[in-house]
């Protein structure tokens, strides 16, 4: 079943400047973005920085107003909610934030950080919130007696457990992961990954995973979509993905993975040049400054997010994919 | 709102860091002390006694009524002089009279027979500062001087912070045309001078103390506004606003939840300069005139006899050692202040 699903996102960010203030230039942070999430599936989402794939996330759960498109959830339409209705939809959809160390208020106590989803949403009485708080905890593994103390005496492993508490405490449908383990140690990031997936199994919630780093994204999803500049360029079951990736960008995030033994180690491509400005992007094919196979028509039509093979699931934004 | 007062153990840490810093502590006692002594003036300094036996009665007037002459066996229904029953009641010996430390208020005109006030200090007379030049003792002014200019700051500071806080945290958080407009209106306002203002308003009327404390509010709002607006803007922008905004948080639980517990230390910091500002702000106004009407006891009348009367050395060095120490003591709790909760040394990020 669909929980989830959008349908051209555009998310433009207007940059002001000058002595009247006028907009002077535009940033293109997500340029037109379809997918969507299965109910208790893991959809990944994986790009380089500035690419778009936070903003993604913050715009389905409407921290940012779309600037166009459709995004509905259980085949409602969320674009436009507003006051009671959106705050009712937020208890089925929460998010899991980078730092740690940032989404935590400081000047707040543990327990007040997890009771705060219960006050928002109306929910028990301050006793049954204590008790519910406790079994939260518990659940993320930190200690009970936790809840006296404050952010800044834990590590980011224990920060990330219990941003991770007060995301399931509403019990939400759907969870945006905004690369929870970047921040962290590797050791750590097993741990908080393996907490992830026990928790979907348990509650079987969905998650949108938003990674820069396809390694970490690879042991989580069901479904991966690869972003560059504001666009997805190729979107397919992760396994496919992994074993016949065609968009060149994809080529290029795969074989960029440290291969632990060193027989197999594959020739690294590095991509040349950098990241285009968001601000200004390439006409038509984003990645066509980069592309090693780059020809005329990249520049004259923009590619589609087509299905290009035998499997109707995999689909990639390129004219030359295959080759 | 209670997160705005819960102590964090990073407050406590800030505290006892402040604790450490010795001057700015010791000033702080001292100073408080002395605003507290100062609302008990009355016993301190002042011509009523502290406590008359007379014919085995007891009498309190430090505070309350007065107690004309002829209860207490003198031949007149005006109130008493103390300072003469003192000395009646101690020839006679009928009874005793214990007088404040000072034995003066601030109005009354000490005069003699044999010369013209300006008085020098005198242990006998007990004007330990002398009299200005109509006889009043310099000691009693600076007493109720002081608690007329702390009062003013600390009402002052309060009402200030009230609005630039409220409007310097909307401005930050609701950003947009809001913003811009208040910018646009601070702007223009901060550039109506200040001393015309106030000097037409006192040409028209006399003003008392709220109406000071009013006018000088006017423009008093402008630094705090300023501060809370960029403070406001840089918490906005933290996650863990963005993480409560996810939860659902109305602005108002945001603003009053979030964001202003953690930029209390900041306006915390402000405080002592703000005391500092409002003390020098009544007294310049005084020294021009343009302050609390006469004969309120106020120190920038004194400084202005004084500079007037620089032979009578007493009256103006009495105010400016007063006032040197007293602003010392606010910078240096300033300082401290500012050195505790300097969120370099505890950062919140960490």
């Amino acid at each position: 079943m669909t929980l989830l699903k959008v349908e051209d996102l555009k998310m433009h960010f207007p940059v002001y400047g000058g002595v009247l203030y006028r907009q002077v230039a535009t940033v293109f942070a997500v340029d037109g973005v379809s997918f969507s999430v299965e109910a208790g599936k893991t959809m990944g989402l994986v790009g380089e920085s500035g690419c778009g794939k936070s903003t993604i996330g913050r715009a389905l759960l409407r921290l940012y107003e779309p600037t166009s498109g459709r995004v509905s959830f259980e085949d409602k339409d969320i674009t436009h909610l507003k006051g009671r209705k959106l705050r009712d939809l937020r208890s089925d959809m929460q998010m899991i934030f980078q730092d740690p160390f940032e989404s935590l208020n400081p000047r707040h106590t543990i327990g007040d950080i997890l009771q705060e989803p219960y006050i928002i949403h109306h929910q028990g009485k301050p006793a049954e919130r204590r008790q519910e708080v406790l079994k939260l905890l518990d659940r993320v593994g930190m200690p009970a007696d936790s809840i006296h103390k404050y952010p800044h005496e834990f590590s980011g492993g224990q920060r990330q457990r219990i941003g991770i508490a007060r995301a399931i405490a509403l019990k939400p449908k759907l969870i945006i992961c905004d690369e929870p383990v970047s921040a962290l140690d590797v050791s750590i990031q097993s741990q908080i990954l393996n907490l992830l997936i026990e928790l979907q199994q348990e509650m079987g919630m969905a998650y949108m995973f938003i990674a820069h780093d396809l390694s970490v994204i690879k042991h989580v999803s069901d479904q991966i979509a690869v972003m560059y500049l504001g666009r997805i360029v190729e979107i397919a079951d992760s396994e496919t993905l992994y074993a016949n990736p065609q968009h060149p960008y994809t080529r290029a995030l795969i074989s960029s993975i440290p291969e632990p033994d060193p027989r197999k180690r594959k020739n690294f491509t590095a991509l040349k040049g950098e990241v285009p400005s968001p601000m200004n992007p390439p006409s038509h094919c984003h990645f066509v400054d980069r592309c090693p196979y780059s020809q005329p028509l990249c520049s004259e039509k923009t590619p589609l997010l087509t299905v290009k093979g035998t499997n109707e699931n995999h689909r990639v934004a390129c004219h030359f994919a295959l080759n | 709102m209670m997160s705005l007062f819960n102590l964090n153990p990073l407050t406590i840490k800030k505290i006892n860091r402040f604790k450490s810093i010795r001057r700015g502590y010791y000033s702080f006692i001292i100073f408080t002390l002395l605003v507290l002594l100062s609302c008990f003036a009355e016993v301190l300094v002042n011509s009523r006694a502290l406590l008359v036996s007379y014919e085995g009665n007891l009498y309190f007037p430090s505070y309350g009524s007065i107690i004309p002459g002829r209860t207490l066996g003198l031949g007149y229904d005006y109130e008493t002089n103390y300072r003469d029953l003192q000395k009646k009641l101690k020839d006679s010996g009928s009874g005793f009279v214990i007088m404040p430390i000072i034995p003066y208020n601030p109005y009354e005109n000490d005069l003699n027979d044999s010369s013209f006030p300006p008085f020098p200090p005198s242990f006998e007379d007990s004007h330990y500062l002398g009299t200005d030049t109509i006889g009043r003792d310099v000691a009693a002014r600076l007493v109720y001087g002081f608690r007329t200019a702390i009062f003013f700051s600390l009402i002052l500071l309060v009402v200030s912070y009230l609005i630039g806080v409220s409007i310097g945290a909307a401005m930050g958080y609701y950003g947009g045309l809001f913003d811009l407009l208040f910018q646009r209106i601070i702007e223009i306002w901060s550039n109506i001078p200040f001393l015309y203002v106030i000097m037409i308003i006192s040409s028209i009327m006399i003003p008392n103390f709220f109406m000071l404390i009013v006018i000088v509010l006017l423009f008093g709002w402008i630094q705090m506004t300023w501060y809370m607006r960029t403070v406001t803007y840089k918490e906005k922008a933290r996650e863990y606003v963005m993480a409560a905004k996810a939860l659902g948080a109305s602005n108002s639980r945001i603003i009053f939840n979030h964001i202003l517990p953690n930029t209390v230390s900041i306006i915390i910091t402000f405080i002592p300069f703000s005391i500092a500002n409002g003390i020098i702000a009544l007294t310049s106004l005084d020294y021009l005139g343009f302050g609390l009407p006469p004969p309120t006891p106020s120190w920038g009348e004194l400084l202005s006899q004084g500079s007037n009367n620089l032979e009578s050395l007493w009256i103006v060095s009495s105010v400016i050692v007063a006032m040197t120490l007293i602003l010392v003591m606010v910078t240096f709790m300033g300082e401290a202040i500012r050195e505790a909760f300097d969120p370099k040394k505890h950062t919140t990020y960490e």
